[in-house]
């Protein structure tokens, strides 16, 4: 018996691993190739022992655009989401809590507009943006972005609000408490699990962005996901050693957050429904 | 110290459910009142009016004699213990007892901890003071949630069935802890159970509900010896009241329980219910002049070492708590007699009657 199960863990793992390993493969590549020369990264078969050098991230962020990119990018899905999980914070709770009569159909269209193709709302977008003059400007993309964040986010979160009992609100209005107090000091906390998973996964979506940030951006508003196609060329051909450099720098944030708050981002896909509590 | 008047407090849901009716009574202030009833008889949301978290449908609710029927939960400074323990975690029991004392700004550091720690003492929670309270169980969670709302001493305090939730072995202790609680705090407490023991122990006077009406108010003992209806009888005890059904012979009781006609004073009902608590009617295993002999239908022990018995005398089925030392079988003859004092009548709709046994 145990044999059995020792043998079927083995096939288990293996499979595991080839599936990590075939994933994993092409981010191995451009980590690789970022500390390559760019003779090196092309040469065939690919050189795995070699000698590793910083060059290509120093010409990285000498390039005067560089920086500004990233910057960009840490500005607008940090302020975008913060936006976007203050609203669906208190939207979720007044669902979960007021649950005003259509509730139901409310969370459906929040949850279809969600499932829209982004390509389909392109040109409505831009046009309106175009209309009110928020064409290459923070507002416009951070709001943006805020708004395609917020159904999910507030999906989330009404799955997790709806497992904190509604006794603790109102232990809280007896004892003398606002609702304001009710809500950022007794029921957030409760629910910092799902905010930091909705935080996280949005957060991911708005910095991977990139046609709106193509369409609805410019030159001030540039992100890195569109200066990689704006900024590939050099000597007349694709710069790879450059691409390895910005792909590596730019997969390191995504890669601490989810490192970091793994655990949320487990209970965030399952819409907090495993608390089961009070 | 408060007391709390309702006039005329009603509340319907949804246009047609209605779960409180033009209900009209005052508690007084510094006492206990239970409210007890069935579940979905509208207790909760009788105390939910008084605690602000509903709007009364019509009528109004007075504290002392300020009008407090359209002021929010905060504005109404009291207290309410919920059947689900709510406690804040991640924070020690000291802390959670303390959180909405911080918030009062005319109480001098000193006094808070004397609050503090008087009600860790009267509730037996000093030793877990320090302790998170995610690592306590339900029971003791529940102490400090009514911890919580003593030490901020509000004029009334509302218990919405605090034990209900709570496992077996801790329910004792909490219930001793809050018996404890209201000898020592003179607040005027409303508590509301469907657990008639929890009822009788704790109240000064409890209000038996039904359909959202008061069926009746008294002290727990004429509750129990007196209900004034049908209802009370059969819903307070385990299990509840006997009722036989009499068709009145020249004014008297004939046959079934009673060996000798019993004559009543007044004779304008022709049915009558007669009700006796199990635990009154006598059974013994010899014969003796005047007992009547009953056929034991089933044995059974309940709490306490006590044996139930269901026993049919001709075509009557009666429950009767005998003590264990009383050993019968099942199938076996017992004899059955009570005393007329024991008896409450009632009428054909299960209202209680005026109407008196004559010796």
């Amino acid at each position: 018996m145990m044999r059995v199960r020792g043998w079927r863990k083995t096939v288990y793992h293996t499979a595991l691993w080839l599936v990590a390993l075939i994933f994993f493969a092409p981010i191995a590549w451009i980590i690789l190739g970022a500390f390559k020369t760019r003779s090196g990264i092309l040469a065939t078969p690919p050189l795995l022992i070699f000698t590793p050098t910083l060059d290509n991230f120093i010409d990285l962020f000498s390039r005067r655009n560089i920086p500004g990119y990233f910057l960009n990018s840490f500005v607008m899905s940090l302020s975008a989401m913060v936006i976007a999980i203050v609203v669906s914070f208190m939207a979720a709770y007044a669902f979960s809590r007021f649950k005003p009569r259509i509730t139901n159909f409310l969370m459906f269209m929040l949850l279809s507009i969600r499932m829209v193709p982004a390509v389909a709302v392109v040109v409505p977008v831009y046009l309106m943006y175009a209309a009110i003059g928020w064409k290459n400007s923070y507002i416009g993309l951070i709001l943006f972005y805020a708004m395609f964040s917020i159904p999910f986010s507030v999906w989330i979160l009404k799955g997790f609000l709806d497992g904190v009992s509604q006794r603790y609100d109102e232990t809280a209005l007896v004892n003398g408490g606002t609702r304001w107090h009710v809500l950022f000091r007794v029921v957030l906390p409760q629910v910092a699990p799902g905010l930091v998973a909705a935080f996280i996964f949005n957060l991911i979506f708005v910095w991977n962005e990139f046609l709106f940030n193509l369409i609805l951006g410019g030159r001030d508003t540039t992100m890195i996901p569109v200066a990689f196609s704006t900024d590939l060329y050099s000597d007349g051909g694709l710069n790879w050693t450059f691409i390895a450099a910005m792909a590596t720098a730019y997969m390191i944030p995504p890669i601490i957050l989810v490192y970091v708050f793994q655990k949320y981002l487990l209970v965030g896909m399952t819409f907090g429904t495993v608390r089961g509590e009070v | 110290m408060a007391d709390i008047r309702l006039e005329g407090v009603r509340k319907v849901f949804g246009g047609k459910v209605f779960a409180v009716r033009d209900l009209t009574l005052t508690f007084p202030s510094g006492s206990v009142t239970c409210l007890l009833g069935p579940s979905g008889c509208g207790k909760t949301t009788l105390m939910r009016m008084i605690a602000g978290l509903e709007e009364p449908t019509s009528g109004e609710i007075y504290f002392d004699n300020e009008r407090v029927t359209h002021l929010s939960p905060s504005q109404r400074h009291i207290g309410m213990v919920f059947q689900y323990p709510v406690v804040y975690r991640g924070i020690s029991v000291e802390e959670n007892i303390a959180l909405p004392l911080t918030h009062d700004k005319r109480l001098s550091p000193a006094e808070r901890r004397a609050r503090i720690e008087s009600v860790l003492e009267t509730l037996d929670l000093a030793p877990y003071a320090k302790r998170d309270v995610s690592t306590l169980d339900n029971g003791t969670r529940q102490k400090v949630a009514v911890a919580r709302e003593v030490a901020r001493q509000p004029r009334i305090i509302l218990f919405d069935e605090p034990i209900t939730n709570v496992d077996v072995s801790s329910k004792m202790q909490l219930k001793r802890a809050l018996k404890r609680l209201v000898k020592q705090h003179s607040q005027t407490i409303i508590y509301v159970t469907h657990d008639q023991t929890e009822a009788m122990t704790l109240a000064d006077e409890i209000a038996l509900m039904r359909d959202g009406m008061i069926v009746q108010r008294g002290v727990p003992s004429e509750i129990y010896d007196h209900p004034s209806d049908r209802f009370g009888g059969w819903f307070l005890g385990n299990p509840g009241m006997n009722f036989i059904d009499y068709r009145l012979d020249n004014g008297a009781l004939v046959g079934g329980l009673f060996a000798q006609p019993l004559r009543l004073n007044q004779t304008t009902e022709a049915h009558i219910l007669v009700g006796i608590r199990p635990e009154r009617l006598r059974v013994q295993t010899t014969p003796a002049p005047n007992w009547v002999p009953a056929r034991v239908r089933r044995s059974a022990i309940v709490a306490g070492g006590q044996h139930l018995l269901t026993l049919e005398i001709d075509a009557i089925t009666v429950k009767a708590k005998v003590p264990e030392s009383l050993r019968v079988e099942e199938g076996e003859t017992v004899y059955v007699a009570c005393d007329p004092d024991d008896l409450t009548l009632f009428d054909a709709d299960g209202h209680r009657l005026q109407a008196r046994i004559l010796a």
